[in-house]
């Protein structure tokens, strides 16, 4: 556990150092995820093994994300070229001054939730009252903390940094889950869902898009065609997946060993089938990679009102993706 | 007849019996199984549990060996005075004196062991070149956010951490101690963490152990954590990556997930553990190992355990069927030696219905004790009684009384068939004019008409002890007396003879109905010696009556009329004085000098009682004039031309013509009535003349009706009033 930043490190540095000579026709480029390799990123995995990015012309230099690796701050110092990132963090980052623009609104839903377990009386919004909630900082504490304000509740904040341990040993009677990965980590260490109490916050009116894809607007204003191949081939990646979920698991299993993150296939069965209800929510194929204004004009709502930010930029400024 | 058997006794026998042992086989071994299945699992559950609560037990001691030692280094930082020198003394000692630990810290909250130090953590750890030291915390490496750090100090409480890889320690499986130490001053929930006392096990020595454990050939133990992830598995690709519940999902089998929750929740247990993981279809033996709140589970392929039965059921199958091919053997050759015999007789029985009777059945299923021979033996007197019973009928015909038969047979040496001369009465009877009557009649119809007749006349003989001789057309032949005697054969012969004529008038009224002709019969009754007995050849014989007595019989018989029973002389001198004679005719007859007496008899009395009913029949004046041509007959042939005429008197049985032409006495003629136009009237009566008298050119003659034809018949009762009132 203590020397896997070191180990990190190296491989990234082994990975940067072997880079592909440069394909005169290709378009050097690279992503960065916002976490470890798995399902939630399938969709660009996918197409840079079938070949959909080399078919659009783009050599696309896939990069780890992991724990130490802000994907803004190494899009904004120029370590990628193209990362992913949440709706709600990217608004704040240009807003104080970072000039990215959303060049695809993936997940069009938000996929963090509160858990807790029936047995101990929470069942609705309102028995959270006073109860211990394990959240974790950054970007993640936005939603519920709005959720909290939203029903006036008082909660005991726990903060929460990696696993579900907290909540699984009683530590406290809700915790912050991302619903395709840690709430399937609850039912696979033996909670069984009609066992649990789910807040969606979508189901409350507080729908905060998350993952979605970024490049630097100088990126975008220098290479539009660049970006909106790479966007089409990694939108391509995910239907892909979606239609090939066995094939789409081996990828994903393979780039998650080479990490060594110890998933299993169920896991990442399940975040894909969960990555599918999030990016086509109701099989919406032609809303695919796009940003709503409602759902921005919401996100940018919350931020002004928590004065987390002190204006919401123009929406056709901020987003540049597929229309 | 079909004489082969394909699904005979044999076949029916074999399958029944084998059919009922291989039931009684089947659930004899289906219980043994069953029962010796339960005993031999529940043996095995009982081992199973037992050796997996060992096991669990032996693993538990470890663990329980490392937790006592946080409380001891913290128990030791309450009670002393202690500087930074000593706690890394302190530290060292633990992992140095405690081979089970492979590492120590004692981590304290930010800013508390030195203010200006938000880290202060320090590790003792085994390496290969000795105890080595790292100070843990660092920008990468912050271990306030660290589970082992962080969960126990949320839940203020020891606890065990999940188990994790750490890389650091050379790629070693281990799980991490967690004990909280507080700050002094405070109780209860207000108490304050000051620091985290860790002790990292590694679980090395679990996965030897556990995978050192025999569990019988094939079986294995494995072990999973509070949350199901598996620790330990002989498939190591399964550590640390899957647990129950994702197996569950990934195998498609929710038995794990079943599996996994028992395992978590329960003490101890055993369950179907399926084939889906092992290969094998299995049982799960499992036990918590209570310190760290994992589950030790043992799994036994069933084959395995149930080895044993199976064996025992495979050698009791064996035996079996080695008893049903015994008995398929034995039931062939008792149910052949059953049917072969019955076959036989069938066959013989066959022959026997084919009419065979001169058929040899085997002597040693006659001389057979059981069933078989009594059959035989049976079958044998059958046959020998149907040759009797054709030799008697061939001989009597068919008009023996049962009782007579049975009598027959009964005393075969008083039956003497080969022919005496005896004392015998016979019985003649014809129907005046029948074959003139029926030349006309379809053939079926004769037959029908003649079998109402004949019907009636046997029945009447066989009630009178009658036997009949002979039954040529109308006429019948029976006699009294004979083969068997009977000692007042005369007096049934002339009671039998007078029954048969009563019965015409019934037969008669049957064929008015029917549109037929009235019929007349005459019955001769005649007592003498003849000589009775076989006559015939070989192929043919007839139990017959030989002698001039018969043909004498036939001659009185001649002479009769209709509705008359003439008796002879000699019958009617054995019983004078109980017969009621009504006229005695005194006749000429051909081949016998002088007169012949003939009693023509109404009835006879005492123990008979038999009497003809009395007709009315006195001619008497016609009320309308009759016309008729009259035709003599020689030997039932017309001779010479017609003679017209007239009744002056008429009966329904008798008349007196007057005639233009000659005619003689005895004579037998034809009449044929015509109107006063002179045209005739179809149908043809006939007659006997019994007397003539000649009255200037016509002849008076009185004649008496044999038959007289439907036509006539009305016209006659018409004539003389008596005719049957028509019903209204």
């Amino acid at each position: 556990m203590r020397k896997i930043g070191v180990i990190f490190c190296i491989i990234l540095g082994v990975l940067l150092a072997a880079g592909v000579p440069a394909d005169a026709a290709l378009k050097e480029v690279s992503l960065i995820p916002q976490w470890l390799p798995q399902a939630q990123f399938a969709g660009y995995m996918v197409a840079l093994e079938k070949g959909f990015y080399r078919d659009a012309g783009i050599d696309l230099n896939l990069l780890r994300g992991g724990p130490g690796k802000p994907p803004f701050e190494m899009l904004k110092s120029g370590r990628t070229t193209f990362c992913t990132g949440w709706l709600s963090t990217a608004i704040q980052k240009r807003a104080t001054g970072t000039p990215l623009v959303n060049i695809a609104q993936i997940m069009q839903r938000s996929a963090l939730i509160l858990v807790a377990r029936k047995n101990s009386g929470i069942t609705r919004p309102e028995d959270l009252n006073g109860k211990s909630v394990g959240l974790w900082a950054g970007q993640f504490y936005l939603p519920p903390a709005v959720f909290f304000r939203k029903y006036n509740l008082h909660v005991k904040i726990i903060p929460n940094y990696s696993s579900m341990s907290l909540f699984l040993k009683g530590g406290v009677k809700a915790i912050a889950a991302m619903w395709y990965n840690e709430y399937h980590t609850l039912l696979n260490s033996g909670l069984n869902p009609d066992e649990l109490t789910l807040f969606f916050f979508s189901d409350y009116g507080l729908n905060f898009p998350e993952d979605g894809l970024y490049c630097m607007e100088e990126t975008f204003r220098t290479n539009p065609q660049v970006c909106s191949d790479f966007v089409k081939a990694s939108l391509k990646g995910w239907l892909y997946a979606f239609d090939h979920k066995d094939e789409a698991i081996d990828i994903v299993m393979k780039w998650a060993k080479r990490a060594n993150t110890g998933t299993n296939r169920a896991h990442q069965r399940w975040m894909l089938a969960r990555m599918q209800d999030l990016i086509l929510p109701d099989g919406d194929r032609a809303g695919l990679g796009k940003l709503k204004p409602r759902d921005y004009e919401f996100v940018g709502g919350v931020l002004l009102g928590l004065d987390l930010i002190k204006e919401l930029p123009q929406f056709d400024v901020f987003y540049r993706g597929p229309r | 007849m079909k004489l082969s058997f394909p699904r005979g006794i044999t076949f029916k026998m074999t399958l029944l019996v084998l059919g009922g042992t291989a039931a009684v086989f089947t659930f004899v071994l289906a219980y043994s199984y069953i029962y010796s299945r339960k005993m031999m699992l529940a043996e095995a559950e009982e081992s199973a549990r037992n050796l997996t609560l060992s096991v669990a037990r032996r693993i538990e001691q470890e663990f329980r060996a490392v937790a006592e030692v946080p409380p001891e280094e913290a128990t030791f930082l309450d009670l002393t005075t202690w500087d930074k020198t000593s706690l890394l003394r302190l530290i060292r000692r633990m992992v140095q004196d405690h081979r089970e630990i492979f590492g120590s810290s004692i981590a304290f909250e930010p800013f508390a062991f030195e203010p200006d130090k938000r880290f202060f953590a320090p590790y003792y750890y085994r390496s290969k070149k000795g105890i080595a030291f790292e100070q843990l915390g660092s920008k990468s490496y912050d271990y306030i956010r660290k589970d082992w750090y962080h969960v126990p100090k949320v839940l203020k409480a020891p606890v065990w951490s999940e188990p994790y890889f750490d890389e650091g320690g050379g790629g070693i499986l281990m799980t991490t101690y967690s004990y909280p130490f507080f700050e002094k001053g405070q109780e209860g929930q207000d108490k304050k963490v000051r620091a985290i006392i860790t002790a990292d096990v590694s679980l090395d020595w679990l996965t030897k152990l556990v995978g050192s454990i025999r569990v019988g050939k094939s079986g294995y133990c494995f072990i999973v954590s509070d949350t199901g992830k598996i620790v330990t598995h002989p498939q190591r690709q399964l550590i640390m990556v899957e647990s129950l519940f994702s197996l569950a999902e990934e195998l498609h089998d929710p038995r794990f997930r079943t599996i996994g929750r028992a395992m978590i929740h329960k003490k101890s247990g055993f369950m179907e553990f399926g084939s889906t993981l092992s290969g094998e279809d299995s049982l799960l033996a499992f036990a918590r190992i209570p310190t760290p709140g994992w589950s030790l589970g043992t799994v036994f392929p069933k084959r395995e355990l149930l080895a044993k039965v199976t064996m025992l059921h495979q050698t009791t199958m064996l035996l079996a069927t080695g008893g049903i091919l015994l008995l398929l053997a034995v039931s062939l050759v008792i149910s052949r030696s059953l049917t072969r015999p019955l076959v036989r007789m069938a066959q013989a029985t066959a022959r026997v219905a084919k009419g065979d009777l001169d058929l040899e059945l085997n002597q040693s299923d006659i001389r057979r004790q059981d069933e078989v021979g009594l059959l035989a033996q049976h079958f044998k007197r059958m046959v020998a009684g149907l040759k009797e019973r054709d030799r008697i009928r061939d001989t009597f015909g068919r008009y023996l009384t049962q009782e007579v038969v049975n009598r027959l047979l009964e005393s075969k040496t008083g039956l003497k068939l080969g022919g005496e001369s005896r004392e015998i009465s016979m019985i003649m009877s014809d129907l005046r004019g029948f074959t003139a009557l029926t030349s006309n009649m379809p053939p079926e119809q004769v037959i029908a008409f003649l079998n109402r007749y004949l019907g009636k006349m046997v029945e009447i003989l066989i009630d009178y002890r009658g036997i009949i001789d002979e039954i040529i057309g109308d006429g019948i032949l029976a006699f009294f007396g004979a083969p068997e005697s009977l000692e007042d054969h005369p007096g049934y012969a002339v009671a039998c003879a007078l029954t048969m004529q009563a019965s015409m008038g019934e037969i008669n009224a049957r064929n008015e109905i029917d549109g037929w002709p009235h019929l007349d019969m005459g019955v001769a009754v005649n007592t003498g010696e003849v000589v009775v007995g076989n006559i015939g050849s070989e192929k043919r014989t007839k139990y017959g009556a030989v002698g001039s007595q018969v043909n004498f019989t036939g001659r009185i018989e001649s002479f009769t009329v209709g509705g008359q029973v003439l008796i002879s002389e000699s019958t009617y001198s054995k019983l004078s004085d109980i017969l009621d004679v009504r006229n005695v005719l005194n006749i000429e007859m051909k081949g016998v000098p002088g007169k012949v007496k003939l009693y023509d008899v109404r009835g006879i009395g005492e123990p008979y009682n038999v009497r003809l009913p009395e007709r009315n029949d006195t001619p008497v004046p016609p009320s309308e004039k009759v016309y008729v041509q009259v035709y003599r007959l020689n030997q039932k042939i017309v001779t010479g031309t017609y003679s017209l005429g007239w009744f002056r008197l008429l009966s329904l049985s008798s008349g007196v013509l007057a005639l233009d032409g000659e005619i003689k006495q005895w004579e037998d003629v034809r009449i044929e009535l015509v109107n006063d136009q002179q045209e005739p009237i179809p149908g043809q009566s006939y007659a006997k003349v019994v007397s003539v008298k000649k009255v200037g050119d016509e002849y008076e003659a009185e004649v008496r009706f044999t038959s007289v034809s439907p036509e006539a018949y009305k016209v006659f009762r018409r004539a003389t009033g008596t005719a049957r009132k028509e019903s209204a």
